[in-house]
């Protein structure tokens, strides 16, 4: 059936749902994982995911996650009905975990177009195990699967087990639409969905499977199924309500003695079928609307009141809606749409281009003849700036994405290392909504994830270790992420031992980092702790399976310093240590001096810019080879005239009519002598275009307010 | 103004061109650098901008004027004199850019005038001619030469155009061919 629809877009929209419901989910069970349970909501909503997804899942034929997500689906299920006592919940927290992580990489699978053919036979068996534990009020496994519920052959005049109280009877009616075709087969699938959660069931005609003319009887004269179950109506409708070739459902609840008389619907629902068909959608829709109503009016979904010819289930969209209405109120969730990147870079570069032409119409030479009165003009242009400026911001604030899956993410992997090996962790998150660029955050979740991982690895003590210390609390690690000063800090917090400076300092003499002739004391605690961002340095002096092994934290500071970022480490003994990422907002905009030689204009990222000064030619030193020095109180800076070094016309030959700045780029220090500066301002960098080859000391390009192009300065390649 | 009018007249030809594809075939956009006639193959260019200020890049080759903002996107401009070495000459408003794409690279060329698009049968495309230098290769930025009505025009390569590092003097072919 599936190969007549246009699956494609289909998949992909199942896969962008179900990512964010997994996502959410995850959310979810990690908020309350230090509970005792879960509160009631919290059920409700896995238990709807889960659902949601096996839905989803059925229609795609994905029938492996459908498998696991409905049999999570029936643990939470047990558990809204029964509320029972003694979930380890834990246990419990894993295995939801466990079934998102299979989902999660099941669907990795679909989306690069690999067949989604993961086994969940070892989830179900242990989700099958566990439900079947807390069935038994939490006591020992006994290692048996739960018993079959289903009866596969069901006799007409089968005596029903025993009834348990929760169990419920149900009487059901299906009308298929007259052109459907095979509806024995549809009748069948029905059957099947309804037998995950019967007890008993038994259903007319019979042979559907064996007997092609069932089809014809089941359309003529209805399918009619006898139920027991510990389900409510609702989810009956649930289960029954997923084919579109239903036309019509409708579900009885009747007592044990009617159950037992079989398919003797006679009295009790006569005629039922057809009425429906002549009322107009609207009567049909009205009639959805009061059954909700009724519904939403009961305190208990689960005892809804049967009104005869109760409400057509078109779709599961009714029943969906009040879910969500219920939902509101709990998050603030915004609504999100997905947008294609490149289109919000076309719309980035017309702004820049609207931006242009503003100023072209702004700083027209028309408007410079004499005598004009502009007052009028100049109130429209004020107004005009302002909605240009605001128009740059939202684009770039489009960017901004917030640091918050992220760092649930790391949520996650706190959780899962801290339980294998045994620490008792708690995680505390501050400023994650903060929002940083979309191509910033892709960059920083695999450093943030190594220092994560330490921190709780060696960072923090094990339970013993922190006990004999007569550290009392819990361990504790906390991320946390904040903007000062146009950068993003965020920093990962444990309050365990701190590094060893001595065991640094140590292992750096081994391996012959450190100057012969420096004594210990003479490095500061900060170069020391740098020393284990270099490659192959790691003091853990056993391997565990998530760090030690000497790589990582280089790694880490790479990775960080590629986005024009860096590590600052501080530790305190006995107490713990903070590992600080610094890092631009942006990759796209940098902070920079505009300046200018000759008639070119140059931007430099102003964190280099040490000092601006002006120099006397007296302070100058030459050297007979042509090379410059410039004293400055003291210090000898060489110096390097911009004009002079890339032959550009008509600069400032003299010093004193320039300025100097001093850039500072990992401790070598250089003069740069430029003719003026303009301003310091946010630029928009780009990539100087490929075809022209790669010229020293330029990073790129930007463009001006006014639309004219400077040049960025690379400071690195300028000083050396 | 007549100039302006003239290009996006032209513009609009290009366009035209653009949209329905089977047309673009034979057809040349004409321009004059020095005292010749040069013809591009109208698939490759995009735009006719007239001149504009050029931000200059230093340490690059001579014929390499710099960069231009053209609506957001930054691209650099080559100057067609400099690159047949025919001398640099001022620019004036009926000097161009004639904005191309040779294998997703987007380049400016600055040219002296924009002339017209033209069309030129295959059968009125002769081979440049070998007679001479040859060894040289002097006509290595041109692949043909294309006769309208009386006068002829150099068909020109774009890629060799871009990517040819020795710059050549195009009066060469010129006269190898007379």
């Amino acid at each position: 059936m599936a190969e007549d629809f246009n699956t494609e877009s289909m998949l992909d929209m199942y896969l962008f749902e179900n990512t964010q419901l997994l996502e959410q989910l995850q959310e979810t069970v990690l908020e309350q994982k230090d509970a005792d349970c879960f509160d009631e909501d919290s059920i409700n909503e896995i238990f709807r995911t889960m659902h949601t997804i096996k839905g989803s899942s059925g229609i795609m034929m994905f029938d492996n996650i459908t498998a696991v997500s409905h049999k999570l689906e029936d643990v939470f299920f047990y558990l809204r009905e029964s509320h029972p006592d003694n979930v380890p919940h834990v246990e419990l927290v894993e295995h939801v975990l466990e079934v998102e992580d299979f989902i999660s990489s099941e669907m990795e699978k679909i989306r690069n177009g690999d067949p989604a053919d993961g086994d969940a036979s070892d989830i179900i068996a242990d989700l099958d195990r566990f439900l079947n534990m807390i069935k038994n009020g939490g006591a020992a496994d006994s290692g048996n699967p739960p018993p079959e519920n289903v009866h596969e052959e069901p006799k007409h005049f089968y005596i029903a087990p025993v009834a348990t109280s929760a169990s419920r009877f149900y009487k059901i009616f299906i009308t298929f639409f007259p052109e459907t075709e095979m509806a024995n087969v549809h009748a069948y699938k029905t059957v099947y969905a309804l037998k995950e959660i019967a007890e008993d069931i038994l259903y007319s005609p019979e042979d559907i499977l064996t007997d092609e003319k069932s089809g014809d009887i089941i359309i003529k004269e209805g399918f009619r199924i006898l139920l027991q179950a510990q389900c409510s109506e609702q989810e009956v409708r649930d289960l029954i309500g997923v084919g579109y070739d239903i036309e019509k459902v409708e579900v009885y609840e009747c007592d044990a003695d009617q159950f037992l008389l079989g398919f003797d619907f006679g009295d009790q629902a006569p005629a039922a079928p057809q009425i429906d068909l002549e009322s107009s959608v609207e009567t049909i829709e009205a009639r959805q609307e009061e059954a909700q109503k009724e519904k939403a009016e009961e305190k208990k979904p689960e005892t809804p009141k049967i009104v005869p010819g109760d409400f057509v289930i078109q779709s599961k969209e009714p029943g969906k809606q009040k879910k969500l209405a219920k939902d509101k109120p709990k998050g603030e969730k915004a609504s999100f749409i997905s947008v294609n990147v490149s289109k919000m870079d076309q719309l980035m570069d017309l702004i820049g281009e609207l931006v242009i032409s503003e100023s072209v119409v702004l700083q027209n030479s028309d408007l410079k003849v004499p005598g004009l009165n502009l007052d009028n003009f100049n109130k429209a242009a004020a107004q005009l700036a302002s909605i240009s400026t605001d128009l740059q911001n939202v684009i770039m604030s489009m960017r901004m994405v917030p640091l918050t899956n992220t760092f649930q993410k790391m949520n996650r992997i706190v959780f899962d290392v801290s339980r294998k090996l045994g620490k008792d962790i708690e995680f505390v998150m501050v400023g994650d909504t903060t929002e940083v660029d979309k191509n910033i955050i892709e960059h920083i979740s695999d450093p943030l994830m190594h220092l994560v991982r330490n921190a709780v690895d060696h960072g923090i003590e094990t339970n013993e270790e922190r006990a004999q210390s007569g550290k009392h609390e819990k361990g504790k690690v906390t991320l946390s992420a904040k903007t000062e000063a146009g950068k993003v800090w965020i920093s990962v917090e444990d309050n365990g031992t701190g590094l060893d400076r001595e065991k640094i300092l140590a292992k750096a003499r081994k391996q012959g980092i450190l100057d012969d002739n420096k004594p210990d004391a003479a490095y500061t605690d900060k170069e020391v702790y740098q020393f284990i961002t270099l490659p192959g340095f790691s003091t853990n002096e056993t391997v565990t399976e998530y760090s030690g092994r000497g790589v990582g934290m280089d790694v880490v500071v790479q990775n960080i310093q590629a986005i024009g970022g860096a590590l600052e480490i501080e530790s305190t003994p006995g107490q713990g240590s903070v590992m600080s990422l610094k890092i631009p907002l942006t990759l796209a905009i940098i902070d920079g001096i505009v300046m200018e030689v000759g008639t070119s204009s140059f931007v430099m990222e102003t964190g280099v810019i040490k000092q601006f000064i002006r120099v006397k030619e007296d302070m100058m030193v030459h050297e007979p080879n042509g090379d410059e020095f410039v004293m400055i109180r003291g210090e000898c800076f060489p110096v390097l005239r911009l004009g002079k070094w890339y032959g550009l016309e008509e600069y400032q030959e003299s010093v004193e009519d320039g300025v100097m700045l001093i850039l500072e780029v990992e401790d070598k220090k250089v003069c740069l002598l430029v003719d003026k500066l303009v301003g310091e301002q946010e630029i928009v960098v780009k990539p100087i275009p490929s075809y022209i080859k790669k010229v020293k000391g330029l990073s790129g390009c930007t463009q001006l307010g006014d639309g004219s192009i400077a040049l960025i300065l690379d400071a690195p390649g300028l000083v050396e | 103004m007549d100039e302006t009018n003239r290009l996006l007249g032209l513009q609009d030809e290009v366009g035209e061109s653009k949209d329905n594809g089977d047309t673009q075939k034979g057809k040349y956009m004409i321009f004059k650098s020095g005292n010749e006639y040069f013809g591009l193959e109208i698939q490759y260019v995009q735009q006719i901008i007239q001149y504009q200020t050029v931000t200059k890049i230093p340490e690059t080759e001579d014929y390499i004027r710099g960069l231009i903002n053209l609506r957001g996107r930054i691209i650099p401009v080559v100057d067609v004199r400099l690159r047949f070495c025919q001398g640099p000459c001022e620019y004036n408003d009926k000097t161009c850019i004639l904005v191309i794409n040779v294998k997703s690279t987007t380049v400016g060329l600055i040219v002296e005038q924009i002339a017209e698009v033209a069309e030129i049968k295959e059968d009125n495309i002769l081979p440049p001619p070998t007679i001479g230098r040859a060894d040289r290769a002097h006509h290595k930025y041109v692949y043909g030469i294309g006769k309208v009505g009386n006068t002829v025009k150099l068909l020109l390569d774009p890629e060799k155009l871009l990517y040819d590092d020795e710059p050549v003097d195009p009066e060469q072919s010129k006269l190898n061919e007379e």
